[in-house]
């Protein structure tokens, strides 16, 4: 393993400098010749019928280049989900009701930003307010206020892909009201089970909506081309394929017809895969004016009117043997999507998904709902599910371990699956370190002698701690349009390579783990690798930078590109050197050598100069791909969760130490540690900063992040309100690699960077369950929530 | 209402006539084309936006550019000098405290500052000078370290 040349290295970032001098073009950035800056009105109502709008004061506005409404795109629908079950349900302008605050209601662009807020101001709206309804609890009762009744038509985005025989098995599940997705998945037998358990528990927890805050904003810029019929877009995304497909539906435009271009994007985190209104309405006005035109919302509207982590009520029963050993699980989710469907019948498969490879669970029943709400949408978030569902899960089985004087660590290592293990859907895992990462956590938190939970209170002072522990596992891409990622590697005279890939870099650090990739299988340094990416025109298709697929998906279709260069190098070099046999040629820092005999050696630039000038003219370039997940044919089924998921599942054991003051009920988080089975480090560096990127997410959405609805009304959409982690928040951090060489995986490499935002979020409520004695069964655990659980207040 | 001003950004003179109503981050990326200065939030919470203003880190976005007037700024395209970076660009790369990338220029022009003052400050110290500095994708963690390294 250690023979590697750049493989596990700790190199620094390929995009690092650019983005330390100030070089790197973000989409916020991009200013073309003769652009028009557009801005979006927006309701100001939760619920309401649009029963009129006059524009007439803002079109003759000075300087105002175009306004438009719901009635210019009464038939444009798209949406994340767009299935024949779950049919698109968003309009980029609203054309019969608005359904949160924030819904958009019209687009002006103008010839600056403030000539464009000033023609909103003059836009005039009547409405109709309706009933709104902002609990999923309450929405889903009879008799809760509608809200969407309106009838879809049209093939859905999956029909492309052949789905249609599907269509006549759909009936939406009308017993439950503004349901906007189910999922029902069961094993075994539950019941049974639970009779034959020796204790059995039930419990509710609650999360809140969370906020990504990408410190970049969100950011379209669109130019139309009337010539060539062609659109150009700037967009702040993770998915370029994914974008260019929902465009071109919305647009309805051939794909062919629009190319993203790469820009740079200050951060992602799940918020930016969606399409948006805004950056349709850029393309739309563009089109429209012949004018470049760009929107950037501003703080507020990222926070109200992008996407959250969806709130998610949790109702689980376990039943266990006296010994731990878990027999049975009876699991209920229930999820607010907001206004719109959003990811919700994603949200509440993933749940599942992203949860039951952790522990053996033979006797398992799982329902999930999401539900319409009027608040604003919500959307995939770091983790999607995992970090409500690990914690809800981890939380009671702590409850358990103390119910049953058992601990928490044996529990888990009864249960915890192992490498070999096929899961209920098929799926099979082929690496798993989850003991391997559990031991190690716990060791480094110290378990045996800082847990409290043995020892009588003999610190009954002002400040207690205490350690908790939880689990977490993820997957490492997914069949999810554009199903495949491919690469292309192309040599130049020089012997050093382009890669030309479709992923982008969110900051995760991806140009750099791939082109170490590259570097290493095709035998040239890491500073002759050149990067091209993030533009539908000049790439290959890829997956995108979200379902964490780009280490193991993206990292597979670049070994093969290169592997594919590298034998057609090799070739033409066995030509000029006279060897037969390809096996016996070597290929290190861009020069080729015989294995047994090293003197003999010839540069890469010679042997393509001999591939051009002396065989068939080929200049050398690579090609490789890889699915989603070869073993899978499509994607699962979201409602009833058959089919297989992912091709391989990254694990993490995750623990804290807190220490809570009981007089003012703040809990400070001293230590945090992540153990990662990650299959293979490609970059320790950047593994490392994955992990610290989500430990400090997670350990922000467990004690203080939380996005605050009243009706429906954002009352923090601010960094400072919101109350993410600053610096003085960083705890101490231990982080552990578990190598446990995924096979399929690039140099045996999985996912890193999205799973361990979750784990923490339960090893903080155990920590300080353990240091105070109290279960706080809903996040954020603020100090209000402890003081209260003490009976202080 | 319009008003001429004279900016003295990364040792080069600039004399502008801009909207007394400009943010001084307006000016820098809107009139002068330096965008490695960032808006994270418009709102003074952020710090992606911050300058150094006479060599004292500054939120570009809650500063209006006139108050800056006759004055010195450095953004970050001024750090590196004849195609050579500044030490701290380097220690954030190399230790890996750059991701995203969007707060880094912010975060690199805070080090030099506190650097200058306090050349050996205590990890605290670093944790207090960038507590005005938001950071989602590092956790932090990597950028103490990279200021760190810079402490003899
Ligand atoms: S943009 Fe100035 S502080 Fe955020
Ligand atoms: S590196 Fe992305 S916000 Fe700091």
């Amino acid at each position: 393993m250690t023979d590697y040349n750049f493989i596990g290295k700790r190199i620094p970032r390929v995009d690092g400098l650019a983005k330390a001098t100030g070089k790197a073009t973000y989409t916020v950035d991009v200013k073309l010749p003769g652009m028009l800056y557009g801005k979006i009105l927006r309701s100001p109502y939760p619920h309401a019928r649009l029963l009129k709008i006059d524009t007439t004061a803002a079109q003759q506005l000075p300087g105002v280049r175009a306004v438009i409404t719901g009635e210019d795109v009464r038939q444009v629908r798209y949406a994340f989900v767009d299935t024949p079950r779950y049919p698109a349900d968003e309009q980029p302008l609203a054309v019969d009701k608005v359904r949160y605050i924030g819904d958009e209601v019209a687009a002006v662009a103008a010839e600056s930003e403030a000539i464009a807020e000033k023609a909103l101001s003059l836009i005039k709206v009547e409405y109709e307010i309706l009933p709104p309804v902002f609990h999923p609890e309450e929405a889903m009762q009879e008799g809760a206020p509608v809200i969407h009744d309106e009838q879809f038509e049209g093939t859905s985005f999956w029909e492309e892909w052949g789905v249609t025989e599907q269509k006549k098995a759909v009936k939406q599940n009308s017993a439950v009201n503004n349901l906007s997705g189910h999922t029902l998945i069961s094993f075994g037998d539950i019941e049974q089970a639970f009779r034959e358990s020796d204790y059995c528990r039930e419990d509710r927890f609650e999360l809140k909506a969370t906020a990504h805050c990408q410190m970049e904003p969100h950011a379209a810029v669109a130019s139309y081309d009337p010539l060539a019929g062609k659109l150009h877009v700037w967009l702040s995304t993770m998915g370029i394929f994914l974008k260019r497909y929902f465009l071109s539906r919305a647009l309805n435009m051939p794909a062919s017809k629009i190319r993203v271009h790469h820009t740079f994007v200050g951060g992602a985190f799940g918020g930016k895969i969606d399409l948006f209104p805004y950056e349709f309405c850029a393309a739309y006005l563009s089109m429209k004016t012949g004018r470049p035109v760009k929107i950037e919302l501003d703080r507020e509207e990222v926070f109200m009117t992008t996407r959250q982590r969806h709130p998610i009520i949790v109702k689980i029963k376990t039943g266990v043997k006296k010994d731990g050993t878990i027999l049975a699980q009876d699991i209920k989710v229930i999820a607010d999507n907001g206004g719109y469907r959003g990811s919700g019948p994603v949200v509440i498969f993933l749940c599942h998904g992203f949860s039951f490879p952790v522990y053996n669970v033979p006797n398992y029943r799982y329902e999930g709902f999401s539900i319409y709400t009027n608040n604003g949408i919500r959307g995939p978030q770091r983790g999607h599910g995992a970090p409500q569902i690990r914690f809800a899960i981890d939380s009671q089985l702590d409850l358990i371990a103390r119910d049953l004087g058992l601990d928490l660590l044996e529990i888990m290592r009864k249960n915890v699956r192992k490498k070999g293990d096929v899961l209920p859907n098929g799926d099979q895992l082929n690496s798993c370190g989850l003991t391997e990462c559990l031991l190690g956590a716990a060791e480094a938190i110290n378990w045996q002698k800082k847990r409290k939970q043995f020892r009588t209170m003999e610190n009954a002072g002002r400040y207690r701690r205490g350690v908790g522990i939880s689990l977490c596992s993820m997957f490492s891409g997914a069949m999810y349009y554009p199903f495949a990622s491919a690469a292309v590697v192309k040599l130049h005279d020089d012997g050093s390579a382009t890669l030309f890939t479709g992923a982008q870099d969110i900051g995760q650090g991806s140009y750099t783990t791939l082109s170490q990739i590259l570097a290493e299988e095709l035998g040239i340094g890491i500073e002759d690798v050149h990067v091209v990416a993030g533009d539908t025109e000049l790439c290959p298709i890829d997956l995108g930078s979200f379902l964490s697929c780009t280490a193991l998906v993206t990292g597979n279709a670049v070994k093969k590109a290169a592997a594919d260069a590298k034998r057609q190098l090799l070739e033409s070099a066995a030509e000029l050197l006279g060897v037969e046999d390809l096996t016996r040629l070597k290929a290190q820092q861009k020069t080729i050598f015989l294995e047994d005999n090293p003197e003999k050696t010839l540069s890469f630039s010679q042997a393509i100069q001999a591939s051009v000038l002396k065989r068939n003219g080929n200049p050398i370039i690579g090609h490789g791909s890889y699915k989603g997940y070869p073993r899978a044919e499509r994607y699962p089924s979201l409602a009833k969760g058959k089919g297989l998921f992912t091709g391989a599942y990254g694990f993490a054991a995750q623990a804290a130490e807190v220490e809570v003051d009981t007089f003012t009920g703040k809990v400070k988080l001293l230590k945090v540690v992540t153990f990662h089975d990650c299959g293979y480090p490609l970059n320790k560096t950047i593994v490392e900063g994955q992990i610290h990127g989500c430990t400090s997410m997670g350990a922000g959405q467990a004690l203080s992040e939380e996005v605050y609805l009243e009706k429906g009304q954002l009352f923090n959409p601010s960094f400072l309100s919101y109350r993410l982690p600053i610096s003085l928040d960083t705890p101490e951090s231990i982080e552990g690699i578990v190598a446990t060489i995924e096979p399929s995986g690039p140099f045996g490499a999985k996912e890193v960077g999205e799973g361990c935002v979750a784990g923490i979020l339960g090893a903080i409520a155990n920590a300080v369950h353990d240091a105070v004695g109290v279960r706080i069964y809903s996040l954020p655990i603020t100090p209000e929530k402890v003081l209260r659980a003490l009976g202080r207040i | 209402m319009k008003k001429k001003i004279r900016l003295i950004v990364n040792g080069e003179e600039k004399v502008l006539t801009i909207d007394v109503q400009q943010t001084l981050l307006e000016v820098l990326r809107e009139d002068l084309g330096l965008t490695g200065t960032k808006k994270g939030c418009n709102q003074g919470e952020c710090g992606a936006c911050t300058v150094l203003l006479e060599g004292k880190p500054v939120s570009s976005c809650s500063l209006l550019a006139v108050k800056a007037d006759g004055k010195a700024v450095t953004t970050i395209e001024g750090l590196a000098k004849g195609g050579q970076l500044h030490p701290i660009q380097q220690a954030f790369n190399e230790k890996g405290a750059i991701q995203c990338g969007f707060c880094s220029p912010g975060m690199i022009l805070v080090t030099k500052s506190l650097l200058e003052q306090n050349p050996n400050p205590t990890t605290a110290e670093i944790k207090e000078a960038i507590a005005g500095n938001i950071c989602r994708c590092t956790g932090y963690v990597q950028i103490i370290e990279a200021i760190r390294s810079l402490v003899p």
